[in-house]
Parts: structure tokens; sequence; C-alpha cells
């Protein structure tokens, strides 16, 4: 095999590898995706008062009374939620219309614009909240869309699909992006061509130097 | 507004940024949070402070002000997740850089740089420098063995007359086109300010 493509695929499958990896243990520390899903606001209803703290915009002290209704990002929620203290519901994006449409036609419903981490915050909900089906939905939603994202990737021009790309999640994007420039590396190999090029970092364009 | 908020800016920043390319060093925003830290830790002292003046044990009792004593400590390792994780991968975006164009920081990412950084990728550099002496390996030329160890490159910047690690001098005019050892143009190839010519 040509060393380009060879390398080429090493890359991808090393990435591949990493994603399942980072995905099974769900979390590594300095993962920037990882870090934004758990920014991911939760509405909880609190079960203890709690003092000195900022987080309910609706009270004029710094407490929270039991029974108050706030929306938390889950990082905080998360942990609120093991010891007791405030109960998870489920987040609005999961609700039961998002359900239908995408058990109607999954491919044409926009996720992005509901949650950019659709996939990654559903699997870190599915296990604190009380929806027993959350687990086999997100599966078969993704399967669905999995389908036609990656026909569109290798058949047809990028721009041709802007729409598309606009109700893609972060993750289906990422697929949709190896799809095409493995695609590309492909064509790449099959025409040749100069194999070192200026270290991406430094920008795409160059300085005119007169 | 909400904890943790001023934090996912950074973590954004370096989301929505292109792959591998660097941002300018936020540094208002970066001790902005650092403030934001300290806060948390006055808030948490101070409840701690409180339930010591009531005569409460700290560390078992478990009442209002225990928990928001819990929520500044999460908020707390939470921005330092988020500045942690900023500043790892900036680093790493350098790292790769050394390794492409060796010891001196490219104009281009100059003022990108926070002075820490500038000093990071002076010492990764060095320490890279000299591993590779002391292992007397090259290690920073292209992993792929090349199929002709010459190349056609043209020079897109003016840089006059120019050592080259093989020891020869070449006087490196702008346009001009020379044939040169692969491992001697790597670098400057990498810089931009060279380009391979190929067929």
């Amino acid at each position: 095999m040509d060393p380009l493509l060879q390398e080429t695929v090493l890359e991808k499958a090393g990435s591949i590898v990493r994603k399942v990896g980072s995905f099974l243990k769900m979390e590594s520390y300095y993962d920037i995706d990882d870090i934004l899903v758990e920014g991911q606001r939760v509405p909880v209803v609190f079960q203890q008062a709690v003092n000195g703290v900022d987080i309910d915009p609706s009270a004029e002290t710094h407490c929270v009374e039991p029974g108050s209704k706030v929306e938390l990002p889950y990082w905080l929620a998360h942990e609120l939620h093991l010891r007791k203290v405030a109960k998870m519901k489920v987040p609005a994006c999961f609700n039961q219309r998002t359900k239908l449409e995408l058990g109607a036609d999954g491919a044409s419903v926009d996720l992005r614009s509901r949650c950019l981490y659709f996939y990654e915050f559903g699997c870190k909900i599915a296990p604190l909240v009380s929806d027993r089906d959350m687990g086999s939905f997100l599966l078969s939603a993704f399967r669905t869309r999995y389908q036609k994202i990656l026909a569109k990737a290798h058949n047809a021009a990028f721009t041709a699909h802007s729409k598309l790309l606009s109700y893609l999640t972060k993750e289906e994007t990422n697929l949709y992006e190896a799809a095409q420039s493995s695609m590309a590396a492909f064509k790449k190999w099959r025409i040749g061509g100069p194999r070192f090029e200026r270290a991406s970092v430094l920008g795409r364009k160059r300085k005119e130097a007169n | 507004m909400m904890y943790g908020t001023k934090a996912i800016q950074l973590v954004k920043e370096i989301a929505n940024g292109e792959k591998g390319q660097l941002t300018p060093f936020s540094s208002d925003v970066f001790s902005e949070v650092i403030a934001e830290c300290s806060q948390h830790f006055a808030d948490l002292r101070s409840l701690i402070r409180k339930m010591q003046e009531a005569g409460l044990d700290v560390e078992t009792t478990k009442n209002e002000d225990h928990y928001g004593q819990l929520i500044h400590h999460l908020s707390l390792v939470r921005n330092k997740r988020c500045l942690m994780a900023y500043m790892y991968n900036r680093a790493e975006i350098l790292r790769n850089l050394v390794w492409k164009v060796g010891s001196e920081i490219p104009e281009e990412i100059q003022e990108k740089l926070s002075h820490s950084e500038k000093e990071y990728f002076k010492k990764h550099s060095e320490a890279l420098k000299s591993y590779m002496s002391r292992v007397v390996l090259e290690l920073a030329v292209d992993m792929v063995p090349p199929k002709d160890p010459y190349i056609k490159v043209r020079v897109l910047d003016d840089m006059g007359e120019v050592e080259l690690p093989s020891d020869n001098t070449a006087n490196f005019a702008r346009h001009s086109m020379h044939f040169l050892k692969r491992t001697d143009a790597e670098k400057y190839i990498s810089l931009g300010k060279m380009e391979e010519l190929t067929g």
C-alpha cells in the first residue's frame, strides 16, 4: 500500500479507537467535547435547602428552598442528584415530541438546534432519569440518521448539503467530515502530489512579502 | 450568572477554532475565571467558619450550609477542569509544532502565545534537541522513507545565504528553484518558505 494512504488509514483507525475508548469510559479529563457535554442544562427540583449560593435566579436571597425548580449545568446537577440534594428531570431536548418526530422521519429532524451533543448528553442522562426507553431510543435514532449521512457524504459535493449539515449534531458532523476527508485522501493518493506542506497551524494564506 | 459560565467561554474558544489552529491567548477571560475560583474558595471558607462557630461538626453535619459548600467545591473543580483543558489543548498544538519547525517560534503565531507558552515552546524544543543529540538521531524528519533523497523546491521568501543541516550553503533568493536534499528542505517547507515541486 502507498505510504500516504497507509498513514491516513492508520490515523483514521487510531482516532476511531480513541473515540470508542473515550465513549466507553464516557470521559476524559481534558476532552473539550466532554466538557461541553457536561455544560448542558438539566432541569432539577431541589430536595434540600442550600445556603450561601447564587444558583436560583428567582430567589432574592443567597438561598435555595426545597422544591425550587432550577436549570443547572449537568456537572452540577449530576452530583447533586447522586447525593439526593436535587432530583434531575428529563431535559427538554428528549421530550415526547422529539421522540415522535425522530420515530416518523429520523433523518430529517433538526437535532443540532435541540442539542449539539444529543447522543453524548443522552448517554449521560439515561442512567439517572426515570425514562427507561432512553437508551434504545438514542440507538435507533442514530442508526437511521447514520445511514443517510454516510450516503450523502460519499456521493455528492460538500456545498449541496448545507441544509443537511445544519441539522447534524457534533458527533454526526464528525462522521460526515471523516467520510469526506477519507474520500479526499483517496483521491489525493490516486493522483499524487507533494508530500510536504506548510504547517497548518501557521494559517493557510501566505503573507505577501514585498 | 450561572457558575462556570465564564470557563465555558474558554473551552468553546478551543472547540470553535479550526482544528489544530491557535487563537490568541485569552488572558482576560482566563484571569476572570481564576478570580471566580478565588471567590468560590472564599465563600466555601466562610460557610465552614459559620458551621464551626455554631459548634457543628463540619465533616458529618449535612445541613444547608454543608450543601452550599458542596456547590462551591464542585464549581471550583469544574472551573479548574476548564482552565486545565484550555492550557492542555493549546500546549498539544505547540508540541506538535516544535517537531515540525524546530527551535524558533514562527512569527505568525508569536503574538498569539502567552508568556508561559513561549517558555514552554523553547524548553520543549531544547529538550528535544538535547535528546536527539544524545541518541545521535535526527528524529524530526519525515517518518515515511522517501522514494528519492532529493526534491525540487521553489523558494517563496527571500532568505539570502543559508547554511543547511548537511553543511552546504545555498543562496535562497525569492522564486529561485533548487534541487535539495529532502532533509534539508523539510523545515523550510513546514515554515512556508519553500514549496515542493512535483511532476
